[in-house]
């Protein structure tokens, strides 16, 4: 039995899942989201479920939660001495993500020779600050760090050199940029490894108290995995100490419950059509679209993979409004959501109020929406059949041009070699999902406008719960070799180790995928080196006065975000 | 988060898979380490600057400004044609308003490249700065363009491209051609007869640095472009003045180039020559971006920076002086064209200007003779003829009526053309007809 909860704004969805023979929701429950007491949901949720399976068949729990979100969002976060080496280039004070914010002079370059050391006194001064300050989680942070870590791991030792961080007097956590992920993006680095410390004492209390209360309810045998924004999971543990990684992982549950209940595997479009936003996932051959290099936290580029997520402001909810001269209204729906829909007792128009007005949907009390829509047209002078029409047709519209910019920009994105920009895919959609309220009213609507074919899944409404519980654990690693330095290094693994000379790319190939196996196995996920992938592998021959003097390797092995199930049918 | 005070396009194309041979300075790895840089300093997330993808160059982009023998797909590649492509979409990234100004950080390089194409030489095939302001003329009409190529190798191909044309102004500054590849662009060559003063060089001493550089940037190429009133200035933004440069005897910096940028304003800057690529590109490719979009670079510098070893001696700075009290005339008071009796610098015939030139093409090794004649004509800038032959190969033909040609020189283009069919010996023929917009070719 695999339980999902995905702990939303409004609602936490919970279900469990029985795998033993076949695929089947075993339960499903929805219970409100108090933010200032996330835990209390998440039981809440838990202690429904159990009611209704034996929980001795439970093996694993994956949970998604908006904790780190909303941390950062209401600025519950933590004081973080954010300690750089930065080397010439930008300005590193554009990015300061907060106050213990200090540049210590030293360089590394894109090969990841270190042209100057760092500088020790002013190191110790950075630090002296930071601890009057009464900062206790750092941030290590250089520039190329991911090419040589020995900055970062200096500034780590001189923060805090002891063996068992948990009794360290001066520091409790340190985060290591190098550790982030192999991604060369410095100011990324370094607004990533600041959120990583701003929420993780926060992140690490809510996790102890998940543990104890699963060991509470009897639980104390199963799996716990955080859901991540790419589509994938990682273990409780492993959490503890990328916190950041949970960040908006709501999206990417709803996505992949999408591909847990069906079988995708055409270039296909998902619309997830809620109360205020409707939010559209590109997958390309049946896999959905990673952002390329990772999402914004606030007005902050991160490195946090995500899935590619596009919101746009119109949803069931969305007020309906109109502008311009009689004879040529334009009607208009969203962005701005104004309450509930009249039926469900609200006092503005919205899109679900023109759909059940138009019978593509009962919703409520259809009478109030009749009424209301009669009034709202014969004040702009309209016919109120003409303007729930209108106001539908302008949804339907709204979508159809966001998915397409959407998929323009997918498809214009840049490529480096002659073969790619000659042969370059081309993202053409073949097939339309609708998840969400208004899905199932929508669906004639924007089957005519999209003109492919367009599927409402069965149990859309605790997709996202489902795609929690059933999605399997990622990982990522990038390998970068330079056989004139005879160096191999993996930063997210801190790995190094020395190359012979005759290195190739088909060597870092093995070694990515045999790493990414290992580490999983640590952390006690089993995968087969089948289902590992090379995502980029790249090998140039580095030439110096006409002789070639070695190869410069770069290799990116991932686990692909995938289900342990699906519920196929093949329709 | 940082933002730019001009949003700047850049059009990053490193062609991770060719190299004209596995060794040659212009190989795959040549962007590498410059997109790691770029990618580390995080400059497609400063808000208002974004990559674009290039478009791809059609064979009539390139036969607009060249006349290739045999024809386009014999002498370029698909590289060439993506290259020149992502020129063509900064400049109309910049004329559609999308972007105040772009940077096409492509390859391979273009500026050797003549109006004739047999092959490549200087690394060069297709003149990808040409290719794109023809592209612009023709689709945005015709624009005043000043060129300044800031490649430490004189820009001898664009020279050749715009030597006949009032409306582009050339000005090259570089290595000395006494002293450098391709021992060109002395301060003597002004331009053709109908185009005297377009055509500035401007040949610095070896070893001169920041110092001499934005001297002449000052006193010689700003005060001129001021006068010229360009409606576009294009950089060619070779970065082989640099001191680190394994192929050159220039003193520039990283903070030098992005200084010179920051004068000049370019509204395109297109990628040339530089094969310093760990210890120059990555940097100098840095300081460009941040000059144009209008980010401080102030620290931006080489591993290997030492102002004190790179400065240039105090000899060098008089005569760069000199060079800045001389040079201003030759474009405000251009000296008359005074024909010659020697056929390689041109004399005239009557109404017809006639030049005889003999062309290297160092990288393919290829030798062309060519006879060029343009007419002299005070409605227009003349018909231009060439007859030229590559080493032992057939004798072919280019006839190009300029944009702005008079029904005169139209029609005697077509007289040519027709002549040339009937009694002329010419494997292949090739019309260039910029007025009506119409490109022919014969011989196949």
């Amino acid at each position: 039995m695999l339980l999902g909860i995905d702990v939303g704004g409004t609602h936490t969805d919970a279900v469990a899942i029985d795998t033993a023979d076949g695929v089947r929701v075993a339960a499903s429950c929805k219970v409100a989201t108090r933010h200032d007491d996330l835990l209390s949901s998440v039981t809440e949720a838990l202690e429904t479920i159990l009611g209704k399976v034996d929980k001795n068949a439970v093996s694993q729990l994956n949970l998604s939660t908006t904790l780190s979100t909303n941390a950062i969002v209401q600025g519950k976060t933590e004081d973080v001495g954010v300690i750089v080496s930065s080397g010439p280039g930008i300005d590193p004070h554009n990015f300061m993500p907060c106050r213990d914010f200090h540049v210590i002079d030293g360089s590394i370059d894109h090969r990841g020779n270190e042209v100057r050391a760092l500088a020790p006194r002013q190191l110790s001064e950075a630090i002296d600050a930071c601890r009057k300050n009464g900062v206790r989680v750092y941030a290590s942070v250089g520039k190329f760090s991911t090419r040589n870590p020995r900055h970062e791991n200096y500034i780590r030792r001189m923060v805090c050199n002891c063996v068992d961080e948990s009794v360290c007097e001066y520091a409790d956590f340190v985060t290591l940029g190098h550790q982030l992920g192999g991604a060369l993006n410095f100011p990324r680095r370094v607004a990533t490894a600041y959120f990583n410390c701003a929420v993780w004492r926060l992140y690490n209390q809510f996790a102890t108290a998940v543990e104890k209360a699963l060991k509470d309810m009897g639980l104390a045998h199963v799996k716990v995995n955080i859901l991540k924004a790419d589509g994938g999971t990682m273990p409780l543990s492993q959490s503890r100490k990328m916190p950041v990684q949970s960040i908006f992982s709501g999206p990417a549950a709803s996505v992949m419950g999408i591909i847990a209940l069906t079988d995708i595997f055409h270039d296909s479009v998902i619309l997830d059509i809620g109360g205020t936003t409707t939010d559209i996932a590109v997958f390309a051959s049946g896999s959905p679209l990673i952002e390329r290099e990772g999402i914004d936290i606030g007005s902050h580029p991160t490195l946090v993979t995500a899935l590619k997520v596009h919101s746009i402001g119109i949803g069931g909810d969305s007020a309906i409004s109109v502008s311009g001269p009689g004879g040529k209204q334009d009607v208009r729906v969203g962005p701005s959501r104004l309450g509930p829909s009249v039926c469900l007792g609200g006092d503005h128009v919205t899109l679900t109020d023109a759909l059940n007005c138009i019978n593509a949907c009962r919703v409520g009390d259809v009478q109030k929406s009749r009424a209301a829509i009669d009034a709202f047209a014969a004040a702009h002078s309209m016919r109120p059949d003409d303007l729930a029409e209108a106001a539908v047709a302008r949804a339907s519209d709204s979508i159809l041009n966001a998915t397409r910019e959407l998929l323009d920009e997918i498809n214009s994105k840049p490529v480096y070699t002659i073969h790619e920009l000659i042969q370059g895919k081309k993202i053409v959609p073949k097939k339309v999902y609708l998840m969400g309220g208004p899905a199932q009213a929508l669906k004639q609507h924007l089957f005519s406008r999209f003109q492919l074919s367009t599927e409402v899944p069965d149990n859309f409404d605790v997709a996202n719960a489902i795609g929690a519980a059933l999605t399997r654990t990622t990982w990522e690693l990038e390998v970068f070799a330079d056989t004139q330095r005879h160096v191999l290094f993996i930063p997210s693994l801190s790995y190094r180790e020395n190359i012979p000379t005759r290195y190739c790319l088909d060597d870092a190939k093995k070694d990515a995928v045999n790493q990414l196996v290992m580490h999983l196995d640590s952390l006690g996920v089993m995968l087969k080196a089948e289902n590992a992938e090379i995502t980029h592998a790249s090998s140039f021959n580095m030439i110096e006065d006409m002789e070639q003097v070695g190869r410069n390797i770069r290799v990116k092995a991932q686990v692909r975000p995938g289900v342990v199930k699906t519920f196929g049918t093949g329709k | 988060m940082l933002k730019s005070t001009n949003k700047l396009g850049i059009i990053f194309f490193p062609a991770f898979d060719w190299a004209i041979s596995p060794t040659h300075p212009e190989r795959q790895e040549r962007l590498l380490y410059t997109q790691d840089q770029l990618r580390e300093e995080g400059i497609f997330d400063i808000e208002g600057v974004r990559e674009y993808k290039p478009d791809v160059a059609d064979i009539e982009d390139v036969e607009r400004v060249h006349f290739c023998f045999p024809d386009v797909p014999g002498v370029a590649t698909r590289s060439h044609l993506i290259s020149a492509g992502g020129a063509m979409k900064a400049a109309d990234l910049v004329m559609q308003g999308e972007r105040d100004n772009a940077f096409a950080m492509v390859r391979p390089p273009g500026h050797h490249a003549m109006k004739v194409v047999h092959g490549s030489r200087g690394f060069c095939t297709i003149n990808i700065e040409a290719v794109m302001i023809e592209h612009i003329r023709e689709q945005y009409g015709h624009k005043r363009v000043a060129i300044v190529d800031t490649d430490c190798h004189h820009g001898d191909g664009s020279q050749d491209v715009y030597w006949h044309d009032p409306d582009t102004l050339f000005i090259s500054l570089h290595q000395d051609g006494r002293t450098l590849y391709p021992g060109t662009g002395f301060p003597s060559e002004l331009g053709g007869p109908n185009a005297r003063g377009r055509t500035i060089n401007i040949p610095l001493p070896p070893h001169t640095s920041d110092e001499g550089f934005l001297m002449a940037m000052e006193r010689i190429v700003m005060p001129i472009l001021e006068d010229f009133k360009p409606d576009l200035i294009i950089n060619s933004a070779g970065q082989d003045n640099h001191f680190t440069d394994p192929i050159t005897n220039m003193n520039f910096s990283a903070r030098g180039y992005a200084a010179l940028n920051e004068m000049l304003k370019p509204d395109i800057a297109v990628l040339e020559g530089g094969y310093s690529i760990q210890g120059a590109l990555p940097y100098i490719n840095l300081g460009i971006c941040l000059a144009m979009a209008g980010v401080d670079y102030s620290h931006v510098m080489e591993p290997n920076y030492n102002a004190e070893r790179i400065r240039q001696d105090k000899r060098t700075t008089e005569y760069i002086e000199e060079l800045c009290r001389q040079l201003p005339k030759l474009y405000f008071d251009p000296p008359p064209f005074k024909p010659s009796d020697d056929s390689r610098h041109g004399l005239l015939s009557g109404d017809t200007f006639i030049r005889h030139k003999q062309i290297y093409y160092d990288t393919d090794g290829i030798n062309e003779v060519q006879q060029e004649t343009v007419t002299v004509c005070p409605n227009c800038r003349g018909l231009y003829k060439v007859e030229t032959r590559a080493d032992s190969g057939p004798l072919c033909l280019g006839v190009e009526i300029p944009i702005n040609a008079c029904p005169k020189c139209r029609a005697k283009g077509y007289k040519t053309l027709e002549d040339a069919q009937i009694k002329g010996t010419y494997r292949y023929m090739q019309l260039i007809n910029r007025l009506d917009k119409e490109y022919l070719r014969y011989g196949f």
